[in-house]
């Protein structure tokens, strides 16, 4: 979708428009899903949430605000409603030690991308590398290249500044650096 | 990493030039690039990190099953129907049985408008239509651009805009939608483009239409019934009225005419021709004064725009005159 039409869509989303809230769920409900399962490793507990995060949309449309980046506001909110859902559920009791669990934003082999040569070890070394990184690293590495989200609006999404989205993923990929000595494992990450 | 490289790095993140350099996509900058980086060694640290940084991880995304969000969507649906239900009922406990009856039918007739209204707005079509000499560009809702030429049109359900009519001549960036394949049609009183995601060019004058494929892959179905693939490069051509195909490889021979994102390009097309494509597009009758000028063969790009800009350009490049005198273009040689 792109940004003209979309700014239609959440205005007749925000008027009554069933349609064009249908329309929003069918483009962002599969992102959302795989986001939410990152943070909860819970898929039956994600998509209760995810169902009532809806609904709660649909029937506070008139309250939004003015809302320019639907998707990083649909990324807040529903991270924002899953880190509240999960606390009643008393999954957890505060919402730092969701990001103390080593399980939130964990990545699996298969999941990432691999050229042909490609071995099934040296995926599973880069695997590790990632999941060796802290749950917010993770979590900014997932926003931009899973999620496709821009440095701003990971920034949004995260609460935090820029200028740390920034350092984020630079500490991110500078310790992914030091950590890769084989070369096709540079040549996965696309690094000279 | 200091202070004066944080910033550096920010500075190529926002660089586009930079953006291409690592993604490698364009020669220019990349021969800049490479060049800085020899003569600034001490920034290469920075500049692996932003590289990275752009090029990131490639994930396999897992992507749901359109059946799986429908049934979710469904979920959700019901949902806001039923709350919608809840606050009618507090309404009857007031009501006396007589008026509860004729509430009720009014309930029943206001259900019927309601049922009309979705009914209606579900197959209400979606129409663009260009005037001579328009030429406008269309988003569609999924996200695929459409630029009419003059004189044409596109008409499509509002709730599919991947399956549209086409009368008339457009140019087609269809947006391809990998997690369900959804397929986009382009239908013409010749044939039907069957299409997943690419870019190409239509045109149904002339008692034919034609097909120019730009990127990507279609499938096409002509009125006859019989399916032709076409990869980049080729024309098609089909007439139903004479059942005629001609489906061939662009070269730089092949004779053909397109407009593409606006601008005509034409490769050893006669002068009659190109005008006819005007007369078309303008809605204007061509006249030659020296008929020898209707063979001329024209290769280039015309931009078309405006009808001004694009005679001057015809006039330059054929070393005719045109003058526009009512609505007919008057074409002859100069002397």
């Amino acid at each position: 979708m792109n940004d003209s039409s979309e700014k239609s869509i959440w205005h007749l989303f925000v008027e009554g428009d069933v349609n064009a809230f249908s329309t929003l769920f069918k483009t962002y409900y599969s992102q959302l899903h795989s986001y939410g399962l990152k943070i909860s490793s819970n898929p039956a507990l994600t998509e209760d949430c995810l169902q009532t995060f809806f609904v709660y949309l649909y029937d506070n449309r008139k309250n939004l605000g003015t809302i320019t980046h639907i998707k990083s506001y649909l990324f807040v909110s529903f991270r924002r409603a899953l880190l509240k859902y999960l606390k009643k559920e008393r999954k957890i009791t505060s919402y730092d030690e969701v990001f103390e669990n080593s399980t939130v934003f964990e990545f699996s082999p298969e999941e990432l991308m691999v050229e042909q040569e490609f071995t099934k070890v040296r995926v599973r070394t880069l695997t590790q590398l990632l999941n060796n990184l802290s749950a917010r690293e993770r979590e900014s590495i997932y926003l931009k290249y899973y999620s496709g989200l821009s440095t701003n609006e990971i920034a949004d999404v995260m609460s935090i500044s820029y200028q740390s989205v920034l350092n984020t993923l630079q500490k991110a990929f500078t310790k992914l650096r030091t950590h890769i000595e084989s070369q096709e494992i540079k040549r996965a990450l696309k690094i000279i | 990493m200091n202070e004066s490289n944080q910033s550096l790095l920010e500075t190529f993140l926002n660089d586009t030039s930079f953006e291409s350099w690592a993604n490698q996509s364009n020669q220019n900058d990349m021969e800049f690039w490479d060049l800085w980086i020899q003569n600034n060694p001490s920034k290469l640290e920075a500049v692996y990190t932003a590289k990275s940084i752009i090029t990131g991880i490639a994930f396999n995304k897992t992507v749901l099953t359109e059946g799986k969000i429908t049934m979710e969507l469904d979920a959700v649906l019901k949902q806001l129907s039923s709350k919608g239900k809840k606050k009618v009922i507090p309404l009857k406990r007031t009501l006396t049985p007589r008026i509860q009856k004729y509430a009720a039918i009014a309930a029943v007739g206001i259900l019927f408008i309601l049922l009309g209204n979705t009914f209606l707005s579900a197959t209400s079509e979606v129409s663009h239509k260009t005037g001579f000499g328009e030429i406008m560009e269309l988003k569609l809702p999924d996200g695929t651009s459409v630029v009419l030429n003059g004189n044409s049109e596109i008409t499509y359900d509002k709730d599919n805009s991947r399956n549209i009519e086409l009368n008339g001549e457009a140019y087609f960036k269809v947006k391809s939608i990998p997690s369900t394949n959804a397929k986009f049609w382009v239908n013409t009183k010749d044939l039907k483009v069957e299409v997943y995601g690419t870019q190409f060019h239509v045109n149904t004058r002339e008692e034919k239409t034609d097909v120019l494929l730009d990127e990507g892959s279609i499938h096409l179905v002509l009125h006859n019934g019989i399916t032709k693939k076409m990869v980049p490069g080729e024309l098609v051509s089909f007439s139903k009225d004479n059942n005629k195909v001609t489906h061939q490889k662009v070269t730089t021979e092949t004779p053909y005419s397109l407009w593409r994102e606006g601008t005509y390009v034409f490769n050893n097309i006669t002068l009659q021709e190109v005008m006819n494509n005007l007369e078309h597009a303008y809605g204007m009758e061509v006249e030659f004064i020296d008929e020898e000028l209707k063979q001329q063969l024209l290769t280039g790009g015309i931009p078309n725009q405006n009808l001004k800009i694009c005679l001057s350009a015809i006039e330059k490049s054929t070393g005719t005159r045109i003058v526009i005198k009512d609505n007919r273009l008057i074409l002859f040689k100069t002397q």
